[in-house]
């Protein structure tokens, strides 16, 4: 029972930071929308005085001009609803938001208003970009992380170490640029902007994307895959100094079953946790990297909502992935629990 | 923990450091990278940030080009910048009124197209007549003996700026003198095409091959380069010399190069290679400041919230959930767009708030641990108290795990920083290789093939980087003695 417990502890636990965190994000971007809106609306008052407003000044005189500028001001206030107290709109918007209810933008993104549905547009379109690089560079980073591991010392380690802690200085957006001069602008491989064709369906358009793809992928695995063999490697190096390793050597039991079997299973945990980081996170997107790819997945559409002042698109995506991160902490607890026995939770801690 | 104490563990540390080659080669990159950035105002320029931004004290440089050493792997050769004063040029006085400057420009072999073009400044005119206002002509004579006549009596004023190849009355007279070469007949100019004028280089063909029969159109697409002596003459005729005065002493005549010193230029002319050595400076306070700061409260807010245990951990830990689970990028980068000016020490600020919760966590891990000793008990025996144990007794502990983590956390922060100058959200009164970055992005440097302009700041990121991974990684193979190799 100890697990469960914990387990619900902990998920309570998630569901109480992601109501805290939806009011704060709440809060902030409701503050921003207000004074843009508030700008707004004495522009368009602002316009209305010279034009109608004078007209009336001219006609109906002084006292009709400022009763009339008075119910100007007011429906203005409604339509930007800056005639809500700011705490009461910071309450609506949070319980919409936590209810899914994300409502809709003032201009159409991919086509559509709602926010939910352009969230759904982009996130596929992340997946296939940061997802696949992110498997790649799970497989590749600990391939080679556990490689250089049962080979301490050698080239082989010290390459892929000096390579890990290049890489590990680089901004990925700035590798972007740099991929994009060499591969796209000077050798002319890969296309210069990722956007894919709309009219293309079918075969035709696989291709596309594949083609608007690779440089990206390459670009994220080139950054990435480095850092994750290192971790893996280091983790091994651990693991393989253990007793029981020795044990299982003295035993006797074939090497890659060794290394395989007992050691990565035993250096597991922390893997396995950032692998569910790694994977959750790249749902996300990447705001620069996309901007520099002119990619239209979740990164960009956050700069786009950024930069139009879509507060209820900003407010949706913030809490799509805060709602990614706190999922990532829960299941990283629950496998831990599961694949580390000395990981004792609940009751069961306190004997 | 005593004086003595310190000092002998200190040089045990030392001692063992200096057996890590990496984190040797760190410290030596940092003490590089430290005089790199103390020395900018003496090897470079003084007060660069002031001026990065005044397109007018770039205006005497060439725009977007590659730099000098970049010939070297080319054979499309480029000139480099030359610049003429007053003792430079031939100055004669045909007569009371007349005045003739002549430069000589060579233009030499091999080199593939002249230079990027040519601008006049310095003329002094004291101007106390102004119906008898001194005017001039400009003509470049060319090694096959051609003259073009660039400008005619263009009237001089203290102010005058003659810029080659950014005027457009000057890119009319040369297409004009061009059909009239290759043609054979004179155009009035309206009948120039206007736009190739403004958007083609009419630079290039002045110093290319121009003879009869040829194509205008070609010439200026695809100029062939004419190697020799060229020699631009100044006529200022001054009609009334008793009233009006015309000092040639500060004169400054620039023949723009097709490559420009050891970085090349930007989109404004600005020299790159002065940007890319005051930019060090940011990123390194920036990023030193932010990884010892987000360090410092991650440890004291980590073992604070262990040691007390409890509710208060669990409170503690939640908040920072809370900000851990807030993502940062965003948010820092609304509050800069929202803020308008940003200086760099919001900017530290914003990437503190932002940074230390992964310290706190792993800090209080440790301090768990610390917390069950029995000299924490005994001092709590003894009476001290939360303070007191925290400060002295838990805190010196981590010390050594902090300087690891200080150092390996310098890149995100660095990193970060120039993210956020990318975006375009920085302080406007400093140069940053981020803000470089921005520019290069915003003028599309990448799909123009500028390398220069994209390649230097990312290196100085990564060099940055580099340095404090590589002295982080010694300091955490002599703290986590597992990963040391036997």
């Amino acid at each position: 029972m100890g697990y469960l417990k914990y387990l619900v502890f902990r998920i309570a636990n998630a569901i109480l930071v992601l109501l805290i965190v939806t009011f704060i994000i709440s809060a902030l971007f409701v503050k921003v929308a207000e004074e843009s809106n508030r700008s707004k609306m004495y522009e368009e008052l602002m316009q209305w005085e010279r034009t109608e407003g004078a007209k009336i000044k001219q006609s109906q005189g002084m006292e009709a001009f400022e009763q009339a500028k008075a119910a100007k001001k007011a429906a203005l206030e409604e339509k930007y609803e800056l005639n809500i107290p700011y705490w009461q709109k910071v309450y609506k918007k949070a319980i919409r938001t936590l209810k899914l209810n994300f409502g809709t933008t003032s201009m159409p993104i991919f086509g559509t208003n709602s926010v939910a549905d352009i969230i759904k547009v982009a996130v596929p379109r992340s997946i296939l970009l940061f997802t696949t690089a992110t498997i790649i560079v799970i497989i590749l980073g600990i391939f080679l992380g556990v490689r250089a591991a049962r080979h301490a010392g050698s080239v082989f380690d010290r390459a892929l170490s000096i390579f890990a802690l290049l890489t590990y200085s680089l901004p990925m957006w700035w590798t972007g640029m740099m991929f994009l001069l060499i591969f796209a602008f000077k050798l002319g491989w890969f296309p210069l902007s990722s956007m894919f064709d709309p009219q293309l369906t079918g075969w035709a358009h696989v291709k596309d994307v594949i083609y608007k793809l690779t440089l990206p992928v390459l670009t994220y695995v080139f950054v990435v895959f480095g850092g994750w063999a290192w971790t893996t490697r280091n983790i091994m190096i651990g693991t393989l100094q253990e007793d029981f390793i020795m044990a299982a050597r003295a035993k006797g039991v074939p090497e890659h079953k060794i290394i395989y079997g007992h050691a990565l299973r035993a250096a597991a945990p922390p893997i396995v946790t950032m692998i569910i980081f790694a994977l959750l996170g790249s749902l996300g997107g990447a705001i620069i990297s996309e901007l520099v790819f002119n990619y239209p997945g979740m990164g960009r559409l956050y700069w786009v909502a950024l930069q139009q002042n879509e507060t209820n698109l900003l407010i949706g995506l913030t809490y799509f992935s805060t709602v990614l991160y706190l999922a990532g902490v829960v299941l990283a607890d629950m496998i831990y629990g599961f694949l580390d026995p000395r990981v004792k939770v609940g009751a069961s801690a306190k004997m | 923990m005593r004086w003595v104490d310190i000092k002998e563990g200190f040089k045990e540390f030392l001692e063992e450091f200096k057996r890590e080659k990496t984190g040797i080669a760190g410290v030596i990159l940092l003490i590089l990278l430290v005089l790199v950035a103390l020395t900018a105002p003496y090897t470079t320029m003084p007060d660069l940030p002031d001026k990065w931004r005044s397109s007018a004290y770039w205006e005497d440089n060439p725009k977007n080009v590659p730099p000098t050493w970049y010939n070297m792997f080319t054979s499309q050769k480029l000139v480099s910048q030359q610049v003429y004063y007053v003792d430079n040029l031939k100055i004669s006085h045909p007569s009371d009124t007349d005045t003739v400057i002549e430069a000589d420009y060579t233009f030499p072999e091999g080199y593939y197209y002249g230079p990027q073009g040519i601008i006049i400044k310095g003329i002094n005119v004291t101007l106390n007549a102004p119906s008898q206002a001194p005017t001039m002509d400009i003509y470049l004579l060319r090694p096959d003996g051609k003259k073009i006549p660039l400008l005619k009596n263009k009237q001089l004023s203290s102010s005058t700026t003659i810029s080659i190849g950014r005027d457009s009355t000057i890119s009319t007279n040369v297409y004009i003198w061009m059909v009239n070469v290759t043609e054979g007949r004179e155009i009035t100019p309206f009948e120039v095409p206007l736009e190739t004028i403004l958007i083609s280089d009419m630079v290039a063909p002045m110093f290319a091959k121009v003879e009869p029969g040829m194509d205008t159109e070609k010439i200026i697409e695809n100029p062939e380069p004419l190697w020799g002596n060229y020699k631009l003459i100044l006529e200022v005729k001054n009609p009334a010399p008793k009233y009006n005065q015309v000092d040639y002493n500060n004169i400054k005549m620039t023949f723009l190069g097709r490559s420009y010193g050891t970085m090349g230029t930007d989109y404004l002319g600005r020299d790159l290679w002065a940007g890319i050595i005051w930019g060090s400076r940011v990123s390194l306070t920036i990023g030193i400041l932010v990884s010892i700061f987000s360090t410092v409260i991650g440890l004291v807010y980590g073992v604070t919230s262990a040691y007390l245990g409890g509710n208060v951990d669990e409170f503690m830990m939640r908040i920072n959930e809370i900000f851990a689970s807030i993502p940062s990028l965003p948010i820092l980068i609304l509050i800069g767009a929202t803020l308008g000016h940003v200086t760099l020490w919001f900017i530290v600020v914003l990437l503190v708030i932002f940074g230390w919760m992964g310290t706190a966590r792993i800090a209080r891990s440790m301090a768990l641990q610390i917390k069950e000793q029995t000299y924490i008990e005994a001092a709590r025996a003894l009476g001290a108290g939360n303070g007191r144990i925290i400060f002295k007794h838990i805190l010196p502990q981590l010390l050594p795990y902090a300087f690891a983590v200080i150092a390996l956390s310098v890149p995100g922060a660095v990193i970060s920083e120039a993210s956020l100058s990318f975006l375009g959200i920085g302080d406007p009164s400093a140069v940053t290789w981020g803000q470089i970055l921005h520019a290069a992005q915003a003028q599309s440097a990448t799909t123009k093939g500028y390398w220069w302009w994209v390649l230097p700041p990312g290196l100085g990121i990564a060099v940055v980087g580099l340095t404090f991974v590589l002295i982080g990684t010694a300091l955490d193979k002599i703290l986590n003695p597992r990963l040391r190799r036997l």
